[in-house]
């Protein structure tokens, strides 16, 4: 009984996000799935949490030419072995109307490798105005017996800009050269 | 199996789909989800290339290099950005000109694009200006050399996006991928034997859907000034013009079109836009359907 549980609680979640907000969200990759998705070579991720001096934020805003935002960052190095392959930097950006997670890979000589995104989500919930629409949105995972991970909706509309992101990674290259950035080799 | 990166100025979104896995294969969903990731960098980088090529702000693209030419001169262009350049050419001509790639410069004036590094002054008409855009800026010779013939700005932002969306649905299907949707922003293709719902924004209140379709095999574009649009020095704007009279297309309403490619799709969207007419002759030659809201 006990193998069970997890999911229980999984799904119970699910219900109740849906219920509070019938929004639109696409889950794309959790942290750990982005990890090996931009680092598929590396044996361990190990916390490399930074907290910014107030002089590296000056030079990352100097760099950037972005505000620095957030003392805090919230990242991961990756190793195989003993050996630095480079970082994994997640952040979140809000626009006019999304709010996305995303991760930013970047070299050991923070140089940007990679930019997965994690989850985007409608920041004033993109309705379904008619309900019966809705429910066939609902639970609804597999077509066909096919399964589209969880995904229904797309949405078609004017294109949407990712400034936010755009900026938000050049904010992140920045920060890796202030504070990630390798000591170059002894010559 | 479902993921996005920012590309084209835009969230671009690629989901496959893979079949329902076995409990008892735990091996074979390995292989499988390593299959799709690959599948998935395949399309990415698809995407990556259009981008290169046929971006009007990177100065290393084809584009750049067409909008630095003096006119007479010419430039070799890779082959796909030859494809786009055709496809426009003749959406060009058979819209009579409601297609047109040289609106490059408008857009700049109304600051809806970065003015390219280097390229040359185009024709330096005001952001207020109501004239016409330039017809045939570009030719292709039988070398495949592009020359630029008037001194204009081309801009593919209404076109590419729908051909690197063809590209990355190739890109899937030559890993092996049987069915999947690619959507670059709401310029979207899916393919194989599955329905996909797809919803599309309200013009008047874009937080809200306002209409829904299912899409079998088939490419969705939609078009609206509703993100985009915005008052430049007491001008309305947009992304969007209608190229006979230079003028913005009106906000709030936006035009949705069915087509076999993404890029007809992208592209035929701007015609529907301008004309207002969702039964325009020019969409059932190219097997397309159009929807206003």
């Amino acid at each position: 009984m006990n193998r069970f549980a997890p999911h229980a609680i999984i799904l119970m979640g699910t219900v109740v996000a849906g219920m509070a907000a019938p929004a639109f969200a696409t889950q794309y990759l959790t942290v750990e799935q982005a990890q090996k998705v931009l680092f598929p070579e590396a044996s361990s991720f190990r916390d490399a949490t930074l907290q910014l001096t107030a002089t590296q934020m000056r030079d990352v805003e100097k760099l950037s030419g972005l505000p620095a935002r957030s003392v805090g960052w919230r990242i991961f190095a990756a190793y195989r072995d003993a050996e630095l392959l480079g970082h994994v930097v997640v952040d979140d950006v809000i626009g006019k109307v999304e709010l996305i997670s995303y991760a930013v890979a970047l070299s050991p000589q923070a140089v940007v490798r990679q930019v997965e995104i994690l989850a985007y989500r409608e920041s004033h919930g993109f309705e379904i105005r008619n309900p019966a629409w809705r429910k066939q949105f609902t639970g609804k995972t597999a077509q066909a017996g096919l399964t589209v991970g969880d995904g229904i909706a797309n949405i078609s509309g004017a294109t949407l800009s990712c400034t936010h992101v755009t900026d938000g990674v050049r904010r992140i290259a920045a920060i890796a050269q202030v504070a990630l950035k390798a000591p170059a080799a002894a010559a | 199996m479902r993921r996005a990166q920012p590309w084209l100025g835009t969230l671009v979104d690629v989901s496959i789909v893979v079949p329902d896995a076995d409990a008892d294969a735990d091996a074979d969903a390995d292989a499988d989800a390593d299959a799709g990731l690959k599948a998935i960098d395949a399309a990415f980088a698809a995407v990556a290339l259009v981008q290169r090529l046929m971006s009007f702000h990177e100065a290393g693209s084809d584009v750049s290099a067409i909008n630095r030419l003096q006119p007479g001169q010419s430039v070799a262009v890779d082959a796909h950005t030859l494809r786009v350049l055709r496809c426009a050419q003749s959406l060009e001509q058979a819209s009579n000109g409601i297609f047109n790639m040289a609106c490059g410069e408008r857009l700049v004036a109304w600051g809806q694009l970065p003015a390219p590094a280097g390229a040359m002054p185009a024709t330096g008409v005001a952001a207020a200006s109501a004239r016409p855009l330039v017809r045939n800026a570009i030719a292709i010779d039988a070398q495949q050399r592009v020359t630029r013939v008037q001194p204009a700005w081309i801009d593919l932002g209404g076109i590419a996006k729908g051909y690197a969306v063809d590209l990355a649905v190739d890109a899937l299907q030559a890993a092996g991928m049987r069915a999947g949707c690619v959507n670059a922003g709401g310029d979207m293709r899916v393919f194989g034997e599955v329905d996909f719902a797809v919803l599309i924004r309200d013009p008047q209140t874009p937080t809200l859907a306002g209409h829904r379709l299912q899409l079998r095999d088939q490419a969705l574009a939609t078009s609206a000034g509703y993100f985009s649009g915005r008052l430049h020095e007491g001008l309305q704007t947009s992304a969007l013009l209608d190229a006979r009279s230079g003028q913005a297309v009106p906000v709030g309403r936006s035009a949705s079109v069915l087509a076999p490619s993404c890029m007809l799709a992208d592209a035929l969207t701007k015609v529907v836009i301008a004309t207002s007419d969702a039964a325009h002759p020019l969409l059932a030659r190219f097997g397309a359907t159009a929807l206003l809201i």
